[in-house]
């Protein structure tokens, strides 16, 4: 289960940023590293809550820096908004 | 006597302009409604009353007593609804028993000390209740404004009463040289402290023009009366045309027409504003443009509450809650409302009617915003300005937040779905 969130994470990354997805590491950061300009940062957050049916606290989604965090943040989303 | 000034439940058609201030601290001419009362009768309001989760945040802005029945007691009241507009000069008399209304509201009860003990109530709205069935009906001419573009409508007539009862004209700042008074000179009035500098046009013809203390207008400004430019306000070109009010603290270019900026705003450059009500602390781009006449010149419609309701004029522009910002090129229709602390990338586009509070408009869609960001965005704009947010404001905003939220949250997820489907992942 984890390992699907993960690929979806990372799919939608790569789809919304229109990056190669072999860039789309655990360790890449989103701005740095992927490009995400402000604009998208908050298109990606849209896309992962419609993605996992998740509602995200808009400050704590924008903080999240990488894509290993925002797989750990969504995850603890899931948990505690579908008991999963 | 004690001059008590309240908000009635009409505070709500004036949202989002009504989110941060009680209807009373509406500005319309160079005043705003409360300081037309105080003027009225010769003293700042005694008691103020405002809908109670309002009250924290503005009770550390005024030093009046504020939602304190007990402060009525002992003493002639004179009790005004906030939303009536006091110019003119009839006006009644404290220190009797009557009571004006417009319909069903209140415009005013004057109580004599006798009558005011006896009336028994355990709340405001009883008081006044109350009262106003006590005491015999007055007639009186004031108006009760019940919509934010009856403040526009005003305006003129307001500025024009306001200059009247300044009292005072001439230039008492600085006047540069080439810098023209078109009209009756004694229409103008320069604050010490103001200038107006070379090659810039102020035209009394039509109307008077204040100019506040600290304001400045800069070369190649035309500012056509009746006009009012708050103090330590930049006007830095372009054309103020007949029917503005520019608040404290503004930054305004381009072009603007009978419009309200409530003050410490900025309309820096080019672009129209028209027939428009702008609260604080909003920014509007570069070229943002509102329009306020339809091309089939029909009546426009506002969205109030919810509903659209016929406005009954054709001249009808845009009203902008605090806080909100436009990019550049923003383009805004007719009887658009556009809710307060909310980020707008018009893209070009024309906006939809309504934009909710709280949101992150671009390409056509809404999405969230966070709140400690916009916070922290507002605190940065405000200390600019050497304005400090209260924690009462603070809490106020937070509040807000959670008020509006119905507002924008099926927006917000309509325009997930169209993204997903856009940006082909869907």
């Amino acid at each position: 289960m984890a390992d699907a969130i993960a690929e979806r994470v990372k799919s939608v990354t790569a789809e919304l940023l229109k990056v190669d997805p072999a860039k789309v590491k655990d360790s890449a950061r989103f701005v740095e590293d992927l490009g995400a300009a402000s604009i998208q940062s908050i298109e990606l957050v849209a896309a992962f809550e419609e993605e996992f049916n998740v509602e995200m606290d808009q400050d704590e989604a924008l903080n999240v820096k990488s894509v290993g965090d925002a797989v750990a943040y969504i995850r603890k989303c899931i948990a505690e908004q579908h008991g999963k | 006597m004690k001059l008590v000034i309240f908000e009635d439940a009409a505070y709500e058609q004036f949202y989002p302009l009504t989110y941060l201030r009680p209807t009373f601290d509406l500005r319309c001419g160079s005043t705003l409604l409360r300081e037309k009362v105080e003027r009225a009768f010769g003293r700042k309001a005694d008691v103020l009353f405002v809908r109670e989760w309002l009250r924290e945040a503005y009770a550390v802005r005024t030093s009046a007593k504020v939602n304190d029945l007990g402060a009525l007691a002992g003493d002639d009241l004179v009790l005004v609804n906030g939303r009536g507009l006091w110019i003119g000069d009839d006006f009644p008399a404290a220190g009797r028993d009557a009571c004006a209304m417009a319909g069903a509201d209140v415009v005013y009860v004057t109580l004599t000390k006798g009558t005011a003990a006896r009336v028994q109530a355990s709340d405001f709205a009883g008081f006044l209740a109350a009262s106003a069935r006590a005491v015999p009906a007055a007639k009186t001419d004031l108006k009760l404004l019940d919509y934010p573009w009856r403040l526009i409508e005003e305006n003129g007539a307001a500025i024009r009463d306001d200059f009247k009862k300044l009292g005072r004209s001439g230039v008492h700042g600085t006047l540069g040289p080439t810098a023209v008074i078109w009209g009756p000179q004694d229409q103008v009035y320069v604050a010490p402290g103001a200038v107006v500098e070379p090659s810039a046009v102020i035209d009394s013809q039509e109307g008077p023009v204040i100019i506040e203390e600290g304001a400045k207008v800069n070369p190649h400004s035309r500012i056509q009366g009746p006009a009012a430019i708050g103090r330590d306000t930049q006007v830095v070109g372009g054309k103020i045309r007949e029917g503005t009010t520019l608040g404290p603290v503004c930054r305004v270019g381009g072009e603007v027409e009978e419009s309200i900026i409530h003050g410490y705003s900025n309309k820096y450059h080019d672009g129209f504003l028209g027939h428009a009500y702008v609260c604080e602390w909003v920014n509007l781009g570069a070229l943002t443009t509102n329009s306020d006449l339809k091309n089939d010149y029909s009546a426009v419609e506002v969205k109030v509450k919810g509903q659209l309701f016929d406005t009954g004029s054709t001249k009808v522009g845009c009203f902008i809650g605090d806080h909100t910002k436009t990019s550049i090129g923003t383009l805004i229709n007719s009887g658009t409302v556009l809710g307060m602390m909310s980020n707008i990338l018009g893209a070009g586009c024309l906006l939809p009617k309504s934009v909710p509070s709280y949101v992150m408009f671009m390409d056509n869609k809404f999405y969230k915003a966070g709140l400690k960001q916009l916070i922290g965005t507002a605190r940065t704009a405000m200390g600019r300005r050497k304005v400090t947010m209260t924690p009462q404001e603070e809490a106020l905003i937070q509040r807000l937040f959670d008020l509006t939220k119905d507002d924008r949250d099926e927006l917000i997820k309509k325009s997930r779905k169209e993204m997903m489907i856009q940006r082909g992942l869907r």
